[in-house]
């Protein structure tokens, strides 16, 4: 009899295992399209076998066990990390590419040439008010593109810092998101494989717009860390960022310059050196690199303002160096343009055409010796193909030094899209080695690496082979005339 | 050789390097071998195509195909390095799992003596 009860014993211990197997099962068929889904198995432990004892033997069910490969899912995180940026990158730099006229037709480019050519046109006939209108009339024309691009990007600056609070509440709601899960985890919902899903996924999502680092804690929840050190989820609470400004310094080169985007841990800390990667690091690099390159900052005036302040400069003491008349007494020449000379970020804003000068107030006379009736207007003209280093900024025409600004910005988006690309190849293929590393035994992945070792060895090889051929290549080859 | 017929190999070298990006997002092991082999197809059609400049000289819309195939094998390196820098760490990991550390600190070397594995 006793031998009978056990048998049922066994029989019963080893339904219930099997019984327990099936439900696993069962959950990785259920979840086969959930997103970021691992599948789970469960281990048949063996139980003693001592009849005699007592013992009837048969099996239990073991561990549950995730297939899921933490490394695997953190490279995923980091390729989708610069992925975002790199997205990023390109929204950005679309939106400030269409600020600068690429073309020439239009925008400073077009109204610089149609300037340079008045003032040649006015060189011809100096007493003409027909010229010196015109004169007048392309300068305006200049001020007026100097204003239109510097608000340009000024208004990509405001929309920027208004991303960033975006993606800031973004980071905050997945965070409380996450610390959500957390709490059903300490509720004990630790092994329910749709809550790890969604986890992983929500994860995914996060690391899109910073770098993120997620540990699973001894309980079972997550711990999620910004930057590697900023906490944003431990259990059930939430770490929340703000953004904020970062104005100049009162002692700065520009002090009234606009100010800098921060990016605040929740104990008020500025993590924005920190933040490099993702849709933040992204923005915070837009806001406080790349902009103030052309629009200045509390240290630098910005390349647009070099512009504007070097060329209205030049013209005004051209002008002001000549004569309207030669008198006697000579008449000296007015200034054509004027600006903020209190704020060097703020030139090609405020750049515009003095409202008091009138057509014949235009000097023409350079007063020598010898004087020269047109002498004026054609070292004006002449700085469309300057010969001094004075008429140059760091050894490029006015139209030059332009063309080189807004150059700039089609190769970083160039290489922004570029490196799209890349990162969405690099981020499948991410997914697929997470893909192939779930259940594998450690002995297969040791002969995984040992074929992938000879192969990348191979490979390596050859990308340096073919990177050599075609650079050579490239430059057997002729240049488009 | 005529242009459009070095255009034709520049654009079936790029092809060969698509072709081992795609393998490259896969990443199986399998995968890679038959990378490398596409990579040396792209190499020899380029040497082909560097032998015959000298002789027939191509026009200036040689140069932009060339430029985008050296773009290509950019992306296929970078590919290959990231895939390399995962299976680095993780090899490091696998060491230490199997092996634990070293005296120094640092992850024991994967055994792999005496394991078969079969697949297919």
């Amino acid at each position: 009899m006793a031998n009978l009860t056990s048998s049922l014993l066994t029989a019963a211990g080893a339904l219930d295992a099997y019984s327990e197997a099936l439900s696993v099962v069962q959950n990785n068929v259920a979840n086969a399209s959930t997103p970021d889904y691992a599948s789970q198995s469960i281990s048949l432990d063996p139980l003693e076998f001592n009849p005699t004892g007592g013992y009837p033997g048969g099996v239990m069910a073991g561990k549950i066990v995730s297939s899921r490969n933490e490394y695997a899912e953190q490279a995923v995180q980091q390729q989708t990390t610069l992925l975002g940026q790199a997205q990023q990158d390109v929204n950005s730099l679309t939106t400030m590419q269409s600020v600068f006229d690429v073309t020439g037709s239009s925008g400073i480019s077009a109204a610089f040439n149609n300037l340079f050519s008045a003032f040649s046109a006015w060189g011809q006939t100096p007493d003409s008010p027909v010229a010196q209108q015109n004169v007048i009339a392309q300068a305006t024309s200049v001020a007026t593109a100097f204003q239109q691009t510097a608000t340009g990007l000024a208004t990509v600056a405001q929309n920027t810092g208004l991303q960033l609070q975006s993606t800031v509440s973004e980071v905050n709601q997945i965070a409380t998101q996450l610390a959500g899960y957390n709490q059903q985890i300490m509720n004990g919902d630790r092994n329910d494989p749709a809550l790890d899903a969604q986890i992983h996924s929500t994860l995914d999502q996060l690391s899109n717009d910073g770098s993120i680092s997620a540990t699973q804690q001894s309980d079972g929840t997550w711990t999620v860390l910004l930057n590697g050190q900023t906490p944003l989820v431990i259990e059930s609470q939430v770490y929340a960022l703000s953004a904020g400004t970062v104005p100049p310094s009162p002692t700065a080169a520009n002090p009234t310059a606009p100010p800098h985007l921060s990016l605040l841990a929740a104990d008020g800390s500025d993590i924005t050196a920190d933040t490099a990667s993702g849709q933040l690091g992204s923005l915070l690099n837009l806001a406080n690199n790349v902009l103030p390159g052309y629009l200045g900052d509390a240290n630098q005036p910005g390349s647009l303002n070099t512009l504007a302040q070097s060329f209205a400069s030049n013209v005004n003491n051209l002008l002001t160096s000549g004569y309207q008349s030669s008198g006697p007494p000579p008449v000296a020449g007015v200034p054509l343009f004027t600006y903020d000379t209190t704020n060097a970020t703020n030139v090609a804003q405020s750049l515009q055409v003095s409202s008091t000068i009138t057509p014949a107030q235009l000097a023409a006379i350079s007063p020598g010796p010898p004087e020269v009736s047109n002498g004026v207007p054609l070292a004006l003209s002449q700085l469309a193909n300057p010969v001094s280093a004075n008429d140059e900024i760091n050894g490029l025409s006015y139209t030059q030094y332009y063309a080189g600004m807004a150059s700039n910005i089609g190769t970083s988006l160039d290489n922004a899209n570029t490196n799209v690309q890349t990162q969405q190849a690099a981020v499948a293929q991410a997914q697929n080695v997470r893909q192939q590393l779930s259940g594998v035994s450690l002995d297969e992945e040791a002969t995984i690496l040992l074929q992938f070792q000879q192969a990348y060895e191979a490979s390596s090889k050859l990308i340096n082979i073919l990177d050599q051929l075609t650079e050579d290549t490239i430059d057997m080859l002729p240049t488009a005339t | 050789m005529e242009a459009a017929r070095g255009a034709e190999r520049l654009a079936t070298a790029r092809s060969e390097v698509h072709r081992a990006c795609e393998l490259l997002i896969a990443s199986s092991p399998d995968a890679l071998n038959d990378c490398s082999e596409a990579l040396q197809r792209a190499a020899a059609i380029l040497r082909e195509f560097r032998a015959d400049i000298r002789e027939y000289p191509q026009g200036p819309d040689a140069r932009p195909l060339a430029l985008q195939l050296k773009s290509d094998v950019l992306r296929a390196g970078r590919l290959m390095e990231r895939l390399a820098v995962f299976y680095r760490g993780w090899e490091r990991i696998l060491g230490a799992m199997s092996g634990g550390y070293t005296s120094n600190g640092a992850p024991a070397a994967v055994d792999r003596q005496g394991r078969i594995c079969c697949r297919g």
